[in-house]
């Protein structure tokens, strides 16, 4: 985040503040004894476009996520789930997701899907978060800032979109190349699609902490 | 006891040294791990938060300390406080959010508490060995930095006015940061002295509170209601100077004329400048207070006699309980002044860009301005450049050779207003100004080398 984009930030009304609905997985709440807290990984906060907000990551994301040792999250933006709507565009909605990441215990992963890819990494420019995972993004902001603290970028998209436009120009934001796994890229909530997707992104995440 | 200078300083290698784990420490060693340096924190008290911890034994908080400035403005620029908090978070909001921001940058682990640094002095190679004295027990120890940064705040040292006769006064006299319990105020007939924010707000206090509130005010002030045009004042008149030139003076007038024929109503004169250019007092109810007579305000006080108080004009008042909210001195006992640009008779520091030692490539101070708007988004800017200094001292001598005459070049046009009474004005800085002077600094520093 530069300075003047925090100066310009700082004096731009801030959106309408809403009672968020954040769902939360423990390791500890697995209830197994195999499974521990580890307090050297970093925890991960989930957003989406999907209309059920933090509720679709329930399914199969934060149990997942947890048992590898995680702090496991997900936010509901304004109008999503159990949060209230409220005005406000992508820039509010990123206010949203760095507002729940504050509330994370330590320093957390972003991890957008779809529009919320977007969120995630608007959110990413005023939060240094730990890692910053895309998947599928669409809707992409044109001016995107650059992530604070440099964390490391994954994008993974669906073996159909590996062409577009829209992810090659996310790609060469990051300068990175983007990962694929099998599916559609709207349904990743379940599935054996969304398990082989979970396990790249979580044997990345465990690659990033060493 | 041991002598620390029998044993060999133990070398921590190019890890840098913060002092202080107040709101500025906590944030420089954020941003240097950030920048991938090795940090050890040292802290003389034995929690964090500095000045907002009301458990820190030289804590300076007085009953119900708010913010003066909003939220928006306030909060450190990556780590926002929750958006249902009040505009004016209360002093134990400030810790909690202090606390939340150490925790959730594993920030403890790096912290040293009950850790003194009673020395520092420049050894070879631009680095410095700094002399660690715990608070109990073991001997002091020795340890090489390859940087230190000096946090350590300037609200410590209670700056007290020597009046004629105010040590042999018979009423009760205290400096504001010990008053620590409202309850000392009740029933009292109370001189509150100073007329700073502190002065103001204990006035307020004691306005309710005690049977009788007198105020002695040395000079004018801007005095600004927490509100204007429907928003915070502090991020109403910040709002200004993102409009056209042209305009900004115009809508400033008209923004504070209510607070500026109030305040004269109440016989306050304004100083001719704007609020911008010295810290205005921040408080709403205060001027109602005037006006409706439970404070009394008064102008400078003469001397102390017995029971009495004498002010210049030649009245006398008999108060139980004189509160002296006359600020704090800037001072920094760790290190030799002339490191930070100081002189035997002239000891206060005078720094590059108000953080770099002029004396030291690698010493620098965070958090030593008074801006006039929150100080810890200010502080996040400095120990984010001095951070980037850092790393490119190390990786670009070039660089560095042309950023040195960039601070230089920083530095000579706030030099202006060093002389001056007040301690606290020396540290007085046009936020809008150094904000885009740190701005420069962090740009030249962050552009890609040229090749």
């Amino acid at each position: 985040m530069s300075l003047t984009a925090w100066i310009r930030r700082a004096r731009t009304p801030e959106p309408v503040p809403v009672r968020r609905e954040i769902a939360v997985f423990e390791p500890a709440d697995l209830f197994d004894i195999e499974i521990k807290d580890n307090p050297e990984t970093n925890p991960v906060l989930c957003c989406t476009s999907d209309a059920a907000g933090a509720a679709a990551f329930n399914a199969l994301w934060l149990k997942r996520i947890a048992s590898s040792g995680r702090y496991a999250a997900a936010v509901s933006v304004r109008g999503q789930g159990g949060t209230p709507a409220a005005v406000g565009g992508a820039e509010a909605r990123a206010h949203d997701v760095v507002q729940a990441a504050v509330t994370v215990p330590r320093q957390t992963v972003l991890i957008g899907h779809r529009e919320g890819a977007a969120w995630a990494a608007l959110a990413a420019g005023r939060y240094p978060a730990a890692g910053l995972v895309l998947v599928s993004p669409q809707r992409f902001p044109k001016q995107l800032p650059k992530p604070v603290g440099e964390p490391p970028v994954l994008l993974v998209v669906s073996e159909s979109e590996t062409q577009s436009k829209e992810v090659q120009a996310v790609a060469d934001e990051y300068g990175i190349t983007p990962l694929t796994f099998a599916g559609a890229p709207d349904d990743v909530f379940k599935g054996a699609a969304a398990e082989g997707l979970l396990d790249a992104i979580l044997s990345w995440l465990d690659a990033q902490q060493r | 006891m041991q002598e620390y200078s029998s044993q060999a300083a133990y070398d921590r290698g190019e890890a840098v040294c913060v002092i202080g784990a107040g709101a500025s420490g906590l944030i420089a060693v954020k941003n240097l791990r950030e920048n991938g340096f090795e940090v050890d924190c040292y802290e003389r008290d034995t929690v964090l938060g500095g000045l907002w911890n009301p458990q820190n034994q030289h804590s300076p908080l007085y009953p119900n300390t708010h913010l003066v400035t909003s939220r928006s403005q306030t909060e450190i620029p990556d780590f926002p406080m929750p958006d249902d908090w009040p505009d004016y978070p209360s002093a134990t909001q400030m810790l909690e959010y202090l606390t939340s921001y150490a925790k959730h940058f594993g920030l403890s682990e790096h912290i040293w508490y009950g850790s003194e640094i009673s020395h520092l002095e420049p050894v070879e190679g631009a680095r410095f060995e700094v002399v660690v004295k715990p608070a109990a027990g073991a001997a002091a120890r020795r340890l090489r930095y390859g940087a230190v940064i000096i946090a350590t705040g300037h609200h410590w040292a209670p700056n007290l006015p020597s009046y004629p006769g105010l040590d042999e006064f018979r009423g009760t006299v205290m400096h504001s940061s010990q008053l620590k319990d409202p309850s000392r105020l009740r029933g009292k007939h109370v001189l509150v002295v100073g007329g700073g924010n502190s002065g103001v707000d204990i006035a307020c206090e004691a306005a309710v509170n005690a049977a009788s509130c007198v105020h002695s005010v040395r000079r004018g002030a801007w005095h600004l209601p927490k509100y204007l045009g429907g928003e915070p004042s502090d991020y109403a008149l910040a709002r200004l100077a993102s409009r056209p030139k042209f305009l900004r003076r115009f809508l400033a007038d008209r923004i504070l004329k209510g607070p500026k024929l109030l305040a004269e109503r109440m016989g306050i004169e304004t100083p001719g400048h704007g609020p911008g250019s010295e810290e205005p007092v921040r408080n709403g109810r205060y001027l109602e207070h005037v006006g409706d007579g439970s404070i009394k305000r008064r102008g400078e006080v003469a001397r102390f006699d017995g029971y009495d108080v004498a002010f210049a004009d030649g009245t006398e008042i008999r108060p139980d309980l004189v509160v002296l909210a006359t600020g704090y001195q800037p001072k920094i006992a760790c290190v030799a002044p002339e490191l930070l640009g100081g002189t035997p008779d002239q000891p206060a520091p005078q720094l590059f860009a108000r953080m770099f030692s002029p004396k030291a490539q690698t010493l620098a101070v965070a958090g030593l301005v008074e801006p006039g708007v929150g100080v810890l988004p200010i502080v996040h800017w400095q120990t984010h450049a001095i951070a980037r200094w850092l790393q490119v001292r190390k990786s670009d001598p070039e660089r560095a050779e042309s950023f040195k005459l960039q601070v230089n070049a920083e530095s000579s046009h706030n030099a202006a207003g060093a002389a001056d009474d007040s301690p606290r004005r020396r540290l007085v800085v046009d936020a809008e100004e150094y904000l885009a002077s740190l701005g420069r600094i962090i740009d030249t520093l962050e552009q890609e080398p040229a090749k």
